[in-house]
Order: C-alpha cells, then structure tokens, then sequence
C-alpha cells in the first residue's frame, strides 16, 4: 500500500523543534522538556493515555467505595454525605475526565494522522493546548475534592445544585474548561481529516476508526458549546442569583435538564462511537478481511452523531415535559436502534468465512459486541415510554449505561490497548496472561451489572445510600463483582506495564494487519513514515495486499520466512523470541 | 399474567401494570431471541472460522439486499414498540373525570398527602378500586413518586404542578420512594458525623402506599385529626411532618434545638440579641425558618419552610403541643 513514493523525507514545519525525522519518535529528542512541549501527535496522544488512565483509577476506586458502602444495609464504611460526593465524583470523574477525552485523546491522537498518512495533526499547537486545557480543567475538577467535593450527581441538577454547601462552581468550571480541550481536539481532527490524507486515501478508503473519530469531532464541536453555556448560567445562577433555574426566583428548573442532555445526550455518543470505531479495526484485523458492509459502519456512526442530537428528552420522560414532546422523542429514540443494530449484524457478518484469531484485542471486540448488545436491547425498555416510567431512575438504568458506557467503551479502549501497545511501544504483552484478565473483566463486569437490572426492574432506586431488605443478595452480588472486575483491571495494567519496561520487542506488524498503521517501522518514525505513503487499496482489502505487508515478524527475517511460506503463518511470539536479545539494546 | 411479582416485576396493584408488565415481558424475550441468535452466530463463527493451517479467510463480499434487510426490518418492531409504549402512557398520564384528588407535598425529605377533608399524613393511603389522582408540588428541590408495585413515577418539580393517576387492584401495603436525588444530610450543624439512625436524605425519604376498603379507607380519613384535642392534634403533627426528625422533645441536643422546654425561653439568636419564645416567634420559625437563627445553629437553616404545609389550625395544634412540653 505504501510503494511508491513522491514526496521524499518527513521534513515538516515543526521538525526542527524534534530532531531527526527518522529516530523513533520518543527517541528523538530526551529529557522531560521534550515531553512537557512536545508537539508530536504521539507523545501527545502518550500524555493523554496517561492522564487519561490516571482518572480512570481515579473514578474506578470511587465506584469500588461505593459499591463497598453498598455491600451490606445501613452504614457500612462511610456516612451519607460521604457517599453522596462519592457516587458524583465516580460519574464525574468517569465521564468529564476519563470516557470522553479517552479514545480521541490517545488513540486518536496517536493512530488518526498515521492512518491517512500524515506527518501529525493539522495544528499541532493547538493539540498540546488542547492537552494543557485538560489538565487545568483537571485540577479545577479536582480541586472540587478537597474543597468540600460535590453532591449533586454528575448531572448537577438544580434546583439542588444552586443551594448544595458543596463546591459546585469549582467542579461545574473545571468542566466548562474540560469542554474547551474536548471542542479543540475535535475541530483538530476535522481539519486533519479533511486536509492531510496520503495520496490516494479517499473518503471511501478512509478507515473505520477514522471515520468514528470524525462523527465523534462532528459532536463534540456542536454540542459541548451548549454544556459551556449551561454550566455558566449554573455558575451565574450561584453566584449572582440569576434566577435562570431556581425556581424561588422564577426560574424553571427543568430548563436546566434539557440544556444539560442537550449535551450530554450526544455526549453518550462521543463517548460510544470511539469505542466502535476501534472495533470495526480490530474485526478486521483479526478476521484478515473487509468489514462487511464498510460503508454502512461508517455511516452509521455519522447516523448516531446526527441521532444524537434529537433525541435528549428520554433523559425526561418523568420529569413533566409536554405530552407532545415526550412523543416526540420517543419515537426518534426508537430510531437509535438502527444505526446500534446495523453496527452489530455488520461486525458479526464480517466474522463469517473470516480467518479469526482469537487474541486478546478480538476476544474484547467479542466482548463489546456481547455488552453493547446487551446495552443496546435494555435501551428498548428504557426508550418505551410506558415500561421507562416504571424503571427510570432505578438500577435498571444504572445497568443500562454502564453496559453501554462500559460494556462498551471500555472494553473498545482495553482492546485497543492491547491491540496497538506493540505500535505504540514497540514491545510485545504476554498473551496468556492478557486472556486471563480478559476472563476477570468480562466475569467480573456481567456479575456487576447483570444483578443491577433485576435490581431496577423490582423497583430499586438510584442514588440511594441505603435499601430495603429485599435488596440486599443483589447488591452483595454486584459488590462482589466489582472485585473481580477490578482485580482484572490491575492485572491488565500489570500486563501492559510489564510490557512495556521487560516485553520482548515487537514486529512491525505482529497481527499481520494489512491496515495503514501497521505499515510503518516499529517503533514509530518521527515522522511516522520513511515516505508519505501513496495508498491503492482499501485498508482493509486483506486479498489486494502484498505478502510483505502482511507479514507479521521482523523485515530481516522475511528472506527465510519467504523460503518457507508456512513458517510465516506461526504467531508472531514466536518469531520475537529468537530476538530476545535485541531488547538488549533498547 | 399473573398478580404475582415475577423474578424481575414487583406484584401487580394496579390496573396500568398488567399491560407494562406485558409489554416489559416482550421486550424481554424479543431481546433474548435477538441476543441468541446474534452471539450464538458470534461463536459459532469465531469457533467455525477459527484461524488455523489450511483455512484461509475469503474475500468479503457486496451484499446489498442483507444490508439494506436488516437496517429496515427492525422499522416494523420499533413503531410497534413506540405505539405500545405511548399508548401505556397515555394511560398512566390521563386522569378519569371522576378520579378523587389527593394533594402530594414533598420536602427534603419527607411526604405529606392530604385528603379531601383538609387533614393530612406522611403515608398515602387509597381506596381499592377508585381512580386516585394525585396534585403534586415540591417545596425545595426535585423529587419524584415512585411505587413500584403500582407502576408509576413522576418528578416533584419546586415551582410547578404535576400529576399521576392509577386505580388500585387489591388491598395491601406496598413501598412508596422517591426516585430523583434530593441529597442528604449525615452530619450537625458543627461539621460532627451524627448517628446512623438520624442520617436523613434521598434514599430515607420512604414510605407506604396503604390500599384499603372502601370503608377502612373512609375510616382513616374520619380519624385524621379529627376532633382531637389541639395537643394531641399538635403531638400527631410533630410525628407526621417530620418535625421528630431535627427537634427532640426529651431535653437532648439534636440538629435542631428541643422543644423541651422552650416554651417561654429566652432564646439567644446568632446575632446575639435575645428572644422570647412566643406564638408569634413559633409561627414565624415554622413559615419562614431562616428569619431567626439560634445560636449554635446552622445558618442558614436546614429546615424547609412549612408555608403552604401547615395552615394556621395546625400551627396552633403545634403551639398547644409545646406548651405541654415543660422542663
């Protein structure tokens, strides 16, 4: 795919300020200045990983607190308001700082310019901004915690929000200053996408998680304005007595509920989308064929992202909004399932007559595949108005979205993760161990969340410090799988940590993928290719690929491999075993 | 279906449940049906089409008519859905002319129903077989009714009406919640974590929907309040609308000053002027709990205002009650 070359060098405007454009890109230049004002895609997106998995412990541990509090009645390790600000800096944590900046601030960052061969993001500037406005959305988030933290659920509604002690402004700022990172790395995309790809990377060649990054932009530029505006108003409201919300000074309370999900409803998007745009790449990769219906997958993400905008009143069907709107967005909720099913049959056809290897990364697509289907079909009963009254606001809809949020995204990025780990360190993980913990999160997610649904289906609220009787098997169940979740969560971190400081060196291309990103030397170029790649073929066109770029060890072993063709085929642990020595260098 | 709870229902008590439950239940095998096939596929390809010498993966093909099948099929089952479901709520949302109305005031954190004669309580009783419509209102921040057992929810909202309505099918008890968070209280006015058994919040804002005869129903109603003496009366009132929650009345320090004794108390305010406790301080710490704070007290307060809650007969119920509440 990427033969011929026309534009000689990776020579661009920032090099300079990087060193040499051939050293692998966290070689180029050292010392913690060269990360600090890195204006590499990669060390960016490297920035993002860390910070990013840095809030996911974060939020993890205050899920692992609140579900302890909720392992037996009455008080079990900590008091109510304790527990209140718990259960909102887990949602807060998780949405503000972790899902949403996760996959397009590391993943993003680090693959979307690679895969339409590029040099770097179209303002590369305006990235590493994009990653200091995070951090200091961040700490204003975080500051919230020391000061007295926040009660009010993520959604901070009012009237609650406006007369709460706590230190709202302090989180609802870091967040309005999160939105800007978010707006700046979508619209950095966009232009990306439409500006930089390769000769011959059309919008049809384009590959799926591109495609998902773009959708996802598409979001994040129009909506997050709109939070930007509410939480100011929320600030105002606190602040001056706007009198915009509270219903004490004439204002309406349930305003604030439509502006808030007219973000964050598409927000849900911008969380799930990334999760599938790395999936479809994962399919592909390890079914060694074309994602069954392209075109459709890409579409449907654009659907969603469109959907996603029309459909933020199922967040209110019991918070008394007109018998006509509630109609309204119900039937257009209902449309959601199409995009969501299309995805679904689209991966698993692809999957029929494929050549599956099932490695981790394929084992967390199947995974998402079985969560999200899960997700999605609970969102039936949550989008049926008469059966939605019923469990709104119960765990029903607790299971729901984190099927959907976790069940999806999550497992999207772990796949991901192990997936691109080899690209992006240039080491290789242990797979034996990977599988394990994939077992752990998988067991430890459904024995989680499964019991939460019989739990809101009988009639348990959310939010809810302490429960009846009738309650309790259920939520020691949940608890309990909390800890198998997060044992294999740690194990995963174990894993790709070990990897990364004593793994054996990776190939170029361990998974044989015949995908763009996969074609370029390992550890990554500075300038992420010799040559600006020339693309002829889909990036999924497994049966238009040449042997060489399919071929999953070291290029200096191609010779021998070539002499005997079934040799190439083994895995490629194998091949990196015999180069143990080469670590050596490292 | 029956009246039972199932597995994954709570018991039927009202008329709209049948239909919820019916719908929820096809749904539920509609989704298992769709989750079988598509994962049963899942693994049967992973395991079929498994990498492995001699098995090479073919080409994907173009396949249009599949394509186009399945992103149109689920049109049919989706606006069957949205019917149903609209169609059940509609139901849940429109009222029979002749349903008895029943006010519901909600407040960090407690219920107050009042009935048709004027009096009032922190449960809910209903008749059997009547269509019940409830009028609710908030005082301070969101709440919403929940009862499981009779299928139906609705938000509080401060600052404007909202309404349900059910009939209920058989005599019982059943679990009445609020669904939407109101916050929580778990430690004084000093900052110091207070027992368990006084935490108040969100989650402690239960009750109990009590469906009764017809002649139970009336009964209850006629011995509310009643021609109760004003200090029995008051003594009721100071149980009902969770006054017990903040004011003791045997002399010990809670969230909120006792009421022991403080009739005729010179108390000293935050400000540090000094005030006799009187009716007319009573009524206005009842109307407007922030006009006056005591000293060592939170401010401002945390109790809700009762204005709209408690007409001038019940205040004086309340007045009568303290003056008995001697050191």
């Amino acid at each position: 795919m990427a033969a011929v070359d026309i534009e000689h060098g990776g020579h661009g405007g920032h090099d300079d300020a990087h060193g040499d454009p051939t050293a692998p890109y966290y070689k180029a230049k050292t010392g913690w200045k060269s990360w600090a004002y890195t204006l590499d895609h990669k060390r960016i997106a490297w920035l993002y990983l860390t910070a990013v998995a840095l809030a996911f412990l974060a939020g993890g541990i205050f899920a692992l607190l609140l579900r302890l509090e909720l392992f037996s009645r009455g008080k079990t390790i900590v008091d109510a308001e304790t527990y209140n600000r718990f259960f909102t800096l887990h949602g807060a944590i998780m949405v503000f700082l972790f899902i949403i900046p996760s996959v397009p601030g590391s993943f993003g960052n680090f693959f979307l310019p690679i895969m339409i061969g590029a040099k770097d993001v179209a303002f590369p500037r305006l990235n590493m901004l994009s990653f200091y406005v995070y951090v200091l959305g961040a700490i204003f988030a975080l500051t919230s915690i020391v000061v007295g933290a926040v009660d009010t659920g993520w959604t901070f509604y009012t009237p609650y929000s406006v007369q709460t002690s706590t230190a709202v402004i302090s989180m609802t700022f870091g967040v309005f200053v999160l939105g800007f990172s978010s707006i700046l790395t979508g619209l950095n995309f966009l232009v990306t996408i439409h500006t930089m790809r390769a000769p011959g990377m059309t919008w049809g060649r384009l590959p799926l998680f591109v495609w998902g990054m773009y959708a996802t932009a598409i979001m994040q530029v129009l909506a997050t304005p709109v939070l930007a505006i509410t939480l100011l108003l929320l600030i105002f409201e606190r602040f001056f007595g706007a009198g915009i919300f509270d219903p004490k000074l004439g204002g309406d309370p349930v305003l604030f509920q439509h502006f808030f999900w007219f973000y964050s409803h598409p927000a849900v998007y911008i969380m799930i989308v990334p999760g599938m745009a790395i999936v479809s790449e994962l399919i592909s990769t390890f079914t060694r064929r074309q994602i069954f219906g392209k075109f459709a997958i890409a579409m449907s993400s654009v659907g969603l992202a469109i959907l996603g905008f029309l459909v933020w009143g199922h967040h209110m069907f019991t918070a008394g909004m007109s018998e006509f709107s509630t109609m309204l967005f119900a039937a257009l909720t209902m449309l959601v399932a199409i995009p969501s099913g299309v995805k679904v049959l689209n991966w698993t056809a692809t999957m029929y007559k494929g050549e599956i290897r099932l490695v981790t990364p394929m084992l967390y697509s199947m995974g998402f595949i079985f969560l999200f289907s899960i997700g999605g079909l609970t969102g039936l009963f949550c989008g049926t108005l008469s059966v939605d009254i019923h469990i709104h606001d119960t765990y029903f809809v607790v299971a729901h979205f984190h099927y959907v949020m976790m069940g999806g995204t999550v497992m999207g990025f772990l796949g991901g993760l192990f997936y691109w780990w080899p690209k992006m360190t240039g080491k290789l993980y242990e797979e034996g161990l990977a599988k394990v913990s994939f077992a752990l999160v998988f067991v430890g997610f459904n024995v989680t969340f499964l019991s939460q649904f019989i739990m809101g289906s009988r009639g348990m609220p959310r939010r809810y410090y302490d429960y009846l009787p009738q309650f309790e098997p259920l939520h020691k169940a949940s608890t309990i799988g909390s800890w198998i979740l997060a044992s294999g969560l740690f194990l995963t971190a174990y894993i790709l940590l070990k990897a990364l400081i004593s793994g054996k060196k990776a190939p170029p291309n361990p998974w044989g993928s015949a995908a763009l990103e996969w074609q370029t030397a390992t550890p990554v170029p500075l300038s992420n290719f010799a040559e600006t790649p020339i693309v002829t073929r889909d990036p999924y066109d497994y049966h238009l690929a040449s042997p060489e770029e399919l071929y999953d060890g070291f290029p200096e072993d191609r010779e021998k491999a070539a002499a005997k063709p079934k040799k190439a085929e083994e895995k490629a642990e194998k091949k990196a075993e015999k180069h143990e020595d080469k670590d050596d260098d490292e | 279906m029956s009246l039972e709870p199932t597995f994954q229902l709570p018991e039927q008590m009202s008329t709209s449940a049948a239909n919820i439950d019916d719908l929820y239940y096809f749904i539920y095998w509609l989704s298992v049906v769709l989750f079988v096939g598509i994962i049963g596929a899942m693994i049967w390809f992973a395991w079929t089409y498994r990498a492995r010498a001699g098995h090479k993966a073919s080409p994907t093909p173009h396949n249009m008519v599949l394509e186009v099948a399945w992103t149109l099929a689920p049109l049919p089952i989706l606006a069957l859905l949205f019917h149903w479901g609209f169609q059940g709520y509609m139901d849940l949302s429109v009222a029979p002319a002749n349903a008895e109305e029943i006010r519901v005031r909600a407040f960090q954190w407690g219920w107050d129903f009042e009935y048709k004669n004027g009096e009032s309580d922190s449960s809910l009783h209903i008749p059997v077989g009547r269509p019940i419509k409830l009028v609710m209102s908030s005082n301070d921040v969101l709440h919403a009714f929940f009862v499981p057992g009779l299928r139906t929810k609705r938000d509080l909202v401060p600052g404007m009406y909202s309404s349900v309505w059910f009939q209920a099918t058989k005599e019982g008890e059943t679990d009445l919640f609020c669904a939407e968070y109101c916050g929580g209280k778990s430690k004084d006015q000093n900052g110091n974590e207070l027992d368990p058994s006084q935490f108040k919040g969100h989650w402690a804002m239960l009750s109990k929907v009590h469906i009764e005869s017809n002649d139970k129903y009336e009964a209850y109603l006629e011995g509310l309040g009643g021609n109760k003496p004003p200090e029995e009366r008051g003594k009721a009132l100071y149980e009902k609308k969770q006054c017990i929650g903040c004011h003791t009345v045997d002399g010990n320090k809670g969230v909120a000053p006792t009421w022991k004794g403080l009739w005729g108390r010179d108390e000293t305010m935050a400000d540090g002027t000094k005030v006799k406790v009187d009716e007319n301080y009573i009524r206005e710490s009842i109307l407007e709990p922030n006009a006056k704070i005591v000293q060592g007290y939170a401010s401002p307060s945390v109790m809700p205002t009762y204005k709209g809650t408690l007409k001038d007969k019940d205040i004086d119920a309340i007045i009568a009650y303290m003056k008995t509440l001697k050191e």
